[in-house]
């Protein structure tokens, strides 16, 4: 009888441990990482980039890459997680912040991540990271840039990228540089031959919170905004805002545009032989690589904020051997929102293995403590080292301009900041004949 | 001047409107249908001019063909494929099915396609403009507006003055009493889905002159087709053409007042709102749309 109540006593016990050992073996090996980007809907070209970026990442980490001279390349899955691998579950939000918010609480309460990445546009970051902020489930963001979102007090929210007041701000320092002669191949220009400026931004989250911060920069850099103009991206045409900028004769143009509507502004103004002297673009739209492969020419002078360029990789040794890996794969240069990708996804792996624990605890003191040198990175940026508001003070933006290179080709070149420039400026902007 | 320069761009941009929306209110008017697909046949037709041209080599209004031959097909293996299947079942079945084969055309689209912006590079037309005086015309949407208006008067002329076009009247006003008269219906069914997909074809030829084409561009499109033709008249043809204009016109006047009161909060981002409150006012003062019939 004493025998039997043994038996029993040890098939009880087997059979727990046969239910509670695989949970414990799969934390151990694989942690899941919920990734939100638009893979459809108008900004799908820029979310399939994203999307190639993270897993890149993901799988220089999980599996390691020999030539590339960074420790996180030699890892081959996280040290102190006993080599558990990364594994990224991508969410398609298509751009509509109620299905961000939607997709985050399914990936946390079924897929059961154990924390978040994305979501690119400002607007779906807001509502999927106030979902993580609910749940206690940290969200690491890697490409959007409105500065609203690290000023809400949020404990679980951390931003890896520069935000959108800090890239403004090197516009206007642009704008200042011009007018003291610091540009490179450029004599100092007249400050009143470039005081009237003129915005459009796209009208949500992304594009109003810009727009409101070049206008409180112009006020500080003395500049006058002659044209405000809020417009929607999905807009199937958009004649009557690029009629409103020509008639109002700016000297420097200024945009907010996501990828469709940065193509179709363009090519309108181009219809209307559009002139001005400076013309500026903040990033998204202007940099994908689809928008130079699309515009070619038309865009020699076009200048676009961002925070990696592929001349970059000329200066910055991992830069260049991470870019080639992804050249190699996809056939593209890496852009800023690819390079944030990578970088959103190494911030994840570095988080984890400083936490040493899946634990959401665990990892937003790791978070909080986190420090990524410089070398370490593909941007050139002086490492990420969150402050209290989850906001990311190592980084820093670039501005280059396109520029049609003698064999016809278009280029990216640095032309801000000025101790990085890798070209003379083109000025004034050459505009369509 | 301004004004009349908003005023000729607004046609222009409304006469290609007008011809998206034909499509959508012919089909409606026969057969009560919404076609939620009516983008995607759009986005089509822009993908068949781009493809046509650049393999042919040819310009893209040479093109044009193509895309109204491939919108008719379109138009008709959707109905005798689909949409006559769907007829047999509830209303809502035939909304969720035209929605089901929106999703489709556009997942397809992105699988045969990508997801990739392409436009028309090289054309007689593209990329060039037309100064008179003040004014700067692209010649590309010159040549839409007028050939929307050519193609417009071409359908109206169809279903007015010939025989079939008068059937699909008939079919339109009432389905039995056509069916009593000898009128084969379901013909005329496939009729309406084949100059639906035709117009908005060619449509899509027209805009990929001067718009992208990736697979969701449909939706862009569609919306203020659906405005057109509830603002002209649920299957109203003639309803369909002055909305699209009216619409057009609006969208580029209305900012051009804006900047000459010297108002920005009338600036061109109002200017979707002027469209909708338009057709929300002629919606309440006239339930049945500018030239619709009171059932």
């Amino acid at each position: 009888m004493k025998s039997h109540r043994w038996i029993l006593m040890f098939f009880l016990v087997f059979m727990g441990s046969l239910l509670i050992l695989p949970c414990a073996f799969a934390d151990e090996k694989e942690i899941k990482i919920g990734v939100l980007y638009p893979l459809s809907g108008a900004a799908a070209a820029i979310g399939r980039d994203l999307q190639r970026a993270a897993e890149l990442t993901a799988d220089i980490i999980n599996n390691g890459a020999p030539g590339v001279d960074i420790p996180m390349a030699q890892w081959k899955g996280i040290p102190n997680l006993g080599g558990a691998k990364i594994k990224l579950i991508f969410a398609d939000h298509r751009g509509e912040p109620d299905r961000g918010a939607d997709l985050a609480k399914r990936l946390i309460l079924d897929d059961k991540v154990v924390g978040l990445m994305g979501a690119y546009h400002s607007s779906v970051t807001k509502t999927v990271s106030a979902v993580a902020e609910r749940y206690g489930i940290p969200m690491i963001n890697d490409s959007s840039t409105s500065p609203a979102l690290t000023q809400r007090g949020f404990k679980w929210f951390w931003r890896a990228t520069p935000h959108d007041e800090m890239f403004n701000k090197d516009l206007f320092e642009l704008l200042k540089g011009l007018t003291e002669g610091k540009v490179k191949g450029v004599k100092a220009v007249p400050k009143k031959e470039l005081q009237n400026l003129a915005y459009a931004c796209e009208n949500t989250e992304f594009g109003s919170s810009v727009a409101k911060s070049i206008e409180n920069y112009a006020k500080e850099y003395g500049f006058n905004i002659v044209t405000k103009l809020l417009y929607s991206a999905n807009a199937p045409d958009l004649t009557s805002e690029a009629k409103a900028l020509v008639a109002a004769k700016p000297d420097a143009m200024l945009f907010t545009s996501y990828l469709s509507d940065a193509l179709l502004m363009i090519r309108t103004l181009k219809g209307m032989k559009a002139q001005t002297k400076f013309f500026w673009g903040q990033d998204a739209g202007f940099e994908m690589a689809d928008f130079a492969k699309t515009l070619g020419t038309d865009i020699d002078g076009v200048l676009t904020r961002t925070v990696f360029i592929a001349k970059v990789t000329k200066v910055k040794k991992v830069a260049g051997q991470i870019n080639a890996i992804y050249k190699k794969k996809y056939g593209d240069d890496l852009t800023g929102a690819t390079a944030r990708s990578v970088v959103g996804v190494q911030t994840w792996a570095y988080a984890l293995n400083q936490a040493k624990s899946t634990d959401p605890k665990a990892i937003q003191k790791a978070c909080n403590e986190l420090n990524i040198p410089a070398q370490e990175l593909v941007m050139p940026w002086a490492g990420v080292k969150f402050d209290e508001t989850g906001q990311n003070i190592l980084g820093r933006g670039l501005i280059g301009q396109y520029q049609k290179k003698s064999d016809g080709k278009i280029d990216l070149e640095i032309v801000y900041p000025f101790e990085l420039a890798t070209a003379n400026f083109i000025y004034p902007f050459p505009g369509w004949k | 001047m301004l004004i009349i320069d908003a005023l000729l761009q607004g046609i222009l941009m409304g006469l290609l409107f007008a011809l998206v929306a034909l499509g959508l209110t012919i089909i409606f008017g026969v057969m009560d249908i919404v076609n939620f697909a009516h983008g995607e046949f759009l986005m089509l037709g822009m993908y068949t001019v781009y493809w046509t041209s650049l393999f042919l080599n040819i310009d893209p209004l040479l093109a044009l063909p193509a895309s109204a031959i491939m919108g008719i097909l379109l138009g008709l293996a959707s109905y005798y494929c689909f949409i006559r299947y769907l007829l047999r079942g509830p209303a809502i079945a035939q909304l969720f099915g035209t929605f089901g084969l929106m999703l489709f055309l556009q997942y397809f689209a992105m699988f045969l396609f990508k997801t990739d912006y392409r436009m028309v590079e090289k054309g007689l037309l593209v990329g060039k403009s037309l100064s008179v005086g003040p004014f700067i015309f692209d010649w590309t949407k010159i040549a839409a507006g007028l050939l929307s208006l050519i193609s417009f008067i071409v359908v109206f002329y169809f279903i007015n003055m010939t025989k079939t076009g008068k059937a699909l009247q008939a079919t339109a006003l009432n389905k039995e009493a056509a069916s009593y008269m000898g009128i084969k219906t379901d013909r005329m069914n496939a009729l309406a889905w084949a100059i639906g997909g035709g117009t908005v074809g060619v449509a899509g030829g027209l805009l990929v002159n001067f718009y992208y084409a990736y697979p969701m561009v449909g939706i862009l499109f569609v919306m203020i087709a659906f405005a057109c033709v509830a603002l002209g008249g649920f299957g109203s043809i003639k309803g369909v053409f002055f909305a699209g204009l009216l619409i057009g016109i609006l969208e580029m006047v209305f900012p051009v007042f804006g900047q000459l009161v010297g108002s920005d909060f009338l600036g061109p981002h109002f200017k979707v709102t002027i469209i909708y409150l338009a057709y929300f006012i002629i919606v309440v003062v006239r339930p049945q749309g500018l030239f619709g019939w009171r059932q």
